[in-house]
């Protein structure tokens, strides 16, 4: 069964794809800024990260403590086979969606 | 960067890891640190960074969220104290919706912080006066002790007398005598004229309070003849000394002579009953002095009770004492009798019904803002009376209704309240200017703990109280007991609303009837005419300090020499000098025997101020001479002693005969010379403008045994009168550049600064009314727009039977009046029953002034008026058919 995604779900979980290994709150919420224009607070990204999580579409480790973190550690997070297959069904929907389209946008 | 690590806030980062659950803590702290260092290198700085941090930590709590499911719920789950997670629950709701409407958060907020500002403004400047205990080791034992006149007025005391009570009581674990002292410091840097005391060795002990560094007096150094020593305050021993703890022992010169200091008072010390007193020395008196005498009452006396002895038994003690010192000394008495009061009292007795008022005035504002907030959640109410009906429709409690609306309005008064202490730090530095100079305890007004608890507290209750109208009425189940809208919405909210416009108007009328009395009192007293011409005129205290001026000769030669030099400047048109100025704040009162009217006991004759002036004052002031010649040059040591009476003294002191060429002795009934009165003159007021007239004598400071020490100088000068400060003032140091002069004002600014109090009260008033008026007016303005709004149906329905325009125009205006009117009167009764608490203040007005209430009355109705204008407009330009279509 497949689990429909909202559009932030979506981002979040794109970001976690092109951070791989990097992708922890921090970086998440750099990536959502830099490239998807969205200036979200940090509690808005774990809300969403722990949402995804319950639904078993990503999961979490902790990393290695840092010192700019003042000696905490990081949650990494990374996409489940589910999640990878979620976005990939919400993707292929919106472009099946959007097929034909692209000379409306363009006129 | 700055030289502190900068860390993100410490009460921040704990609240977080209280409230984050256990699987994100970590990882959310750290990511916050994180970014929180690279906010500060890269951007913004370390306060900005410490915002962001704030910032996100309240947007994280606020995500924190009871509910079971995360996966169902925004947000993430922590398990705790439900109370607590409903509490968290409804604070984030209640911050959604003021969010939601930051127009109408703003101006609750506004107000809020208005009323709590001023309150705690206000209550901070009362609090160490009217409230809090001295400043001393169990200072509700600390008594001031006065010799009582035989018209049971308070009087100073005689060293003899002092020293009999401090022997012979049983109730005062000491007693201190203290007089004036101001000398000169010289030999560090150039000359300083200070303000001190001369007290007894007892004094600090009375007060409680030790030197923090070397130490009190010794019994022995409170003698005639005894090594001169000194105490010094924290403040002059930093300023002059730069705290230099060494100086104990050392020695510092005082008017020429040495003097040892032998102790340094600690930074807290308040001295209460005279705050620019700034060193300490002994009296260095015994009974043989002649100044020690017992009519010769000049010093103030303070007592410290023992444990559980009260006030009345320590006056009963030392009466005793003064009924057998009369039988002793009959001369010397007019009266048997002591007066004990606390010393707290004494030194809140002069500004008490001042701030009294004023704390009754901003408790009405607070009142006025409150109801002015509960009107607006009112309105806000009736606007989500669906949200509430579907709510308890759904199954929630009234009581959790009403816990989130309260929990809507305490946040709003908190954050009011925040706002309302940076009102109130604004507000405590216009009242430190506007405070009159005799304000006590001056130093100890400010924002202190004392002050947040009771801005706290007032936020807590201004929350509950603009709250809980709104809360009961909506959590009764609906504003209207019914979710369907439309209908008739006569209901308890449209009520409770006139009830709060009709007392919001009432306590404004209050107000401004409060502020119009002191209006005009304040208009009577400056019509008073003082006796002598303001205009064009500048004052300047001219002190002799320095060995050479222990010559009388010396001294007056300087004094004559300066006054020749202002009068021979350009622009000045009369000079002179005085020994005291009128209005200037001193007193300088001598018995007078009338030679013609001599009483069997010398100390019932009348007393008058004495003023010692040179030629040319009495004209430079224009203190007119209404009969008689007046004093001049030739009237010298050398001379025939003579004076001047003013005209309240000849009509007392001779009732239907002529005073001139009649004698007097001044002072001492036996030894003083015989002198001759020459001339009337013009009363003049010395204490204050409002105070009875006194009587006064001027004589030729020539003719006086001793020069005076200070004389002011009184210049009349052709254009404006500050213009001439500098020139005066070289002119003075011409002769000797060494003399200290001070207190240089014109005669205008000493007038204004003596109706200071009252001008006090008046200021505060003034800004209260203001405000109370226009919260007032846009109450009216609020309920009846809300009327409009709700009645446009109602007015659609009266248009399209055919009412006029001005028909409706009428109505919303007849409703808006009847309100008004209703509070117009209660509050000029209230007003009339409230009179008792200004009386004390006013001037030449009765509390009942009718010109007051006629023309306070008119300008709130006109305020209600225009208040009702737009609305009504509004309802007349309703269009029918939009308005029945919008059902």
């Amino acid at each position: 069964m497949s689990t429909s995604l909202g559009e932030f779900e979506q981002l979040v979980l794109l970001a976690l794809m092109r951070l791989g290994d990097e992708a922890y709150g921090v970086t998440v919420q750099r990536e959502l800024a830099k490239r998807g224009k969205r200036e979200v607070s940090l509690a808005t990204v774990y809300t969403t990260l722990v949402r995804l999580e319950a639904k078993g579409l990503v999961n979490s480790r902790l990393g290695d403590p840092t010192p700019q973190r003042g000696g905490r550690r990081k949650k990494h997070y990374a996409l489940d086979v589910a999640g990878r297959d979620a976005l990939t069904d919400s993707l292929r929907t919106i472009r099946k969606m959007a097929r034909g389209l692209d000379t409306a946008w363009d006129a | 960067m700055t030289a502190r690590p900068v860390r993100p806030p410490r009460a921040a980062v704990f609240l977080l890891s209280r409230r984050l659950p256990d699987e994100l803590r970590e990882a959310i702290l750290g990511d916050l640190e994180e970014t929180f260092f690279e906010e500060i290198v890269s951007t913004r700085g370390a306060r900005a960074a410490r915002a962001w941090y704030w910032k996100q930590t309240l947007r994280m709590l606020l995500t924190v969220r009871p509910g079971a499911d995360a996966a169902h719920e925004p947000g993430f789950t922590k398990q705790g104290d439900p109370a607590m997670l409903m509490l968290l629950s409804d604070l984030r709701f209640a911050i959604r919706m003021l969010a939601r409407r930051p127009a109408f958060s703003a101006l609750a907020i506004l107000t809020l912080a208005i009323g709590i500002g001023a309150s705690t403004a206000i209550f901070s400047v009362v609090d160490p006066v009217l409230f809090r205990a001295l400043p001393y080791p169990a200072g509700d034992r600390i008594m001031t002790v006065w010799e009582r006149e035989k018209t049971g007025e308070k009087s100073t005391v005689g060293y003899a007398t002092y020293s009999d009570f401090a022997h012979d009581n049983k109730s005062f674990s000491a007693i201190a005598a203290l007089g004036q002292w101001q000398p000169t410091m010289s030999g560090t840097s150039e000359p300083e004229r200070l303000d001190g005391q001369r007290v007894t060795h007892s004094f600090f002990q009375v007060l409680g309070v030790k030197p923090a560094l070397g130490r009190d007096f010794y019994r022995e150094e409170d003698v005639p003849g005894a090594a001169r020593v000194v105490v010094l305050s924290d403040g002059l021993w930093r300023r002059r000394f730069g705290g230099d703890a060494t100086l104990v022992g050392k020695q510092i010169t005082l008017d020429g002579i040495p003097f040892t200091v032998v102790g340094i008072m600690p930074a807290d010390f308040d001295n209460v009953l005279n705050p620019t007193a700034k060193l300490w020395s002994p009296l260095r008196y015994d009974v043989s002095l002649p100044q020690a005498c017992r009519s010769c009452r000049h010093l103030r006396a303070i007592g410290r009770l023992k444990p559980g002895t009260s006030p009345a038994a320590g006056e009963r003690d030392l009466t005793q004492i003064s009924v057998n010192l009369v039988r002793a000394y009959p001369k010397d008495y007019t009266a048997p009798g002591v007066i004990v009061t606390p010393m707290h009292e004494e030194m809140a007795q002069a500004v008490r019904p001042a701030l009294l008022a004023v704390l009754a005035a901003v408790a009405f504002l607070l009142v006025i803002s409150c109801a002015n907030v509960a009107s607006l959640l009112l309105a806000r109410a009736a606007q989500r009376e669906s949200e509430f009906a579907v709510r308890i429709a759904l199954g929630a409690g009234r009581r959790r209704v009403l816990g989130q609306l309260l929990t809507e309005s305490v946040l709003l008064a908190f954050i009011g309240g925040a706002c309302g202490i940076a009102v109130a730090n604004g507000g405590v530095n216009l009242l430190l200017r506007l405070s009159p100079n005799d304000m006590p305890r001056l130093d100890a007004i400010g924002l202190d703990a004392r002050v947040l608890v009771f801005a706290i507290a007032i936020t807590a209750v201004a929350g509950i109280a603009s709250g809980i109208a709104p809360a009961m009425l909506s959590a009764r189940g609906g504003l209207h007991g019914a979710i369907k809208r439309g209908g008739h919405r006569v209901g308890g909210a449209r009520r409770a609303r006139n009830v709060l416009v009709v007392s919001e108007i009432a306590l404004a009328l209050v107000l401004l009837v409060g502020t119009g009395l002191l209006l005009r009192s304040l208009t009577h007293l400056l019509a008073v005419k003082p006796g002598l011409d303001p205009s064009n005129m500048l004052t300047m205290e001219v002190q002799v300090t320095g060995p050479k001026y222990r010559s009388d000769t010396v001294s007056r030669a300087f004094f004559d020499d300066a006054l020749g030099r202002v009068r021979a400047l350009p622009g000045v048109e009369q000079a002179g000098l005085v020994s005291q100025l009128p209005l200037g704040g001193n007193i300088d009162s001598y018995g007078i025997h009338i030679e013609l009217h001599p009483n069997p006991n010398p100390a019932d004759d009348m007393s008058a101020d004495r003023y010692m002036v040179t030629a040319g004052y009495l004209e430079a002031m224009r203190i007119p001479l209404l009969r008689g010649r007046a004093i001049t040059a030739s009237d010298n040591i050398d001379a025939p002693p003579v004076l001047l009476i003013n005209e309240t003294f000849a009509k007392r002191g001779w009732p239907g005969e002529d005073p001139i060429g009649q004698r007097v002795r001044i002072g001492d009934p036996v030894k003083s010379p015989w002198r001759t009165i020459v001339g009337i003159v013009g009363d003049v007021h010395h204490v204050s403008l409002d105070a009875p007239l006194s009587n006064q004598v001027y004589m030729h400071e020539s003719q006086w045994p001793w020069a005076e020490g200070a004389m002011i100088l009184a210049v009349r000068t052709r254009g404006d009168p500050s213009s001439m400060t500098t020139a005066a003032r070289n002119a003075v140091w011409s002769v000797d550049k060494n003399q200290p002069i001070l207190h240089v004002a014109t005669m205008e600014q000493v007038l204004a600064t003596s109706a200071a109090r009252r001008r006090f009260a008046l200021t505060l008033f003034e800004m209260f009314a203001v405000v109370a008026l226009v919260l007032a007016g846009a109450g009216i303005y609020g309920v009846l727009s809300g009327t409009v709004a709700e009645r446009a149906r109602e007015i659609g329905i009266r248009a399209a039977l055919g009412a006029t325009r001005s028909d409706i125009l009428k109505l919303v205006v007849r409703q808006g009046l009847s309100l008004a009117i209703t509070g117009i009167t209660l509050g000029a009764i209230a007003a009339f029953a409230l009179k008792r608490l200004i009386a004390g203040l006013l001037f030449d007005t009765q509390p009942a002034d009718p010109i007051t209430f006629g023309s306070v009355i008119a300008v709130l109705f006109t305020v209600a008026l225009v208040a009702c204008a737009v609305p009504a407009w509004r309802a007349a330009q309703l269009d029918p058919v939009r308005a029945l279509r919008a059902e």
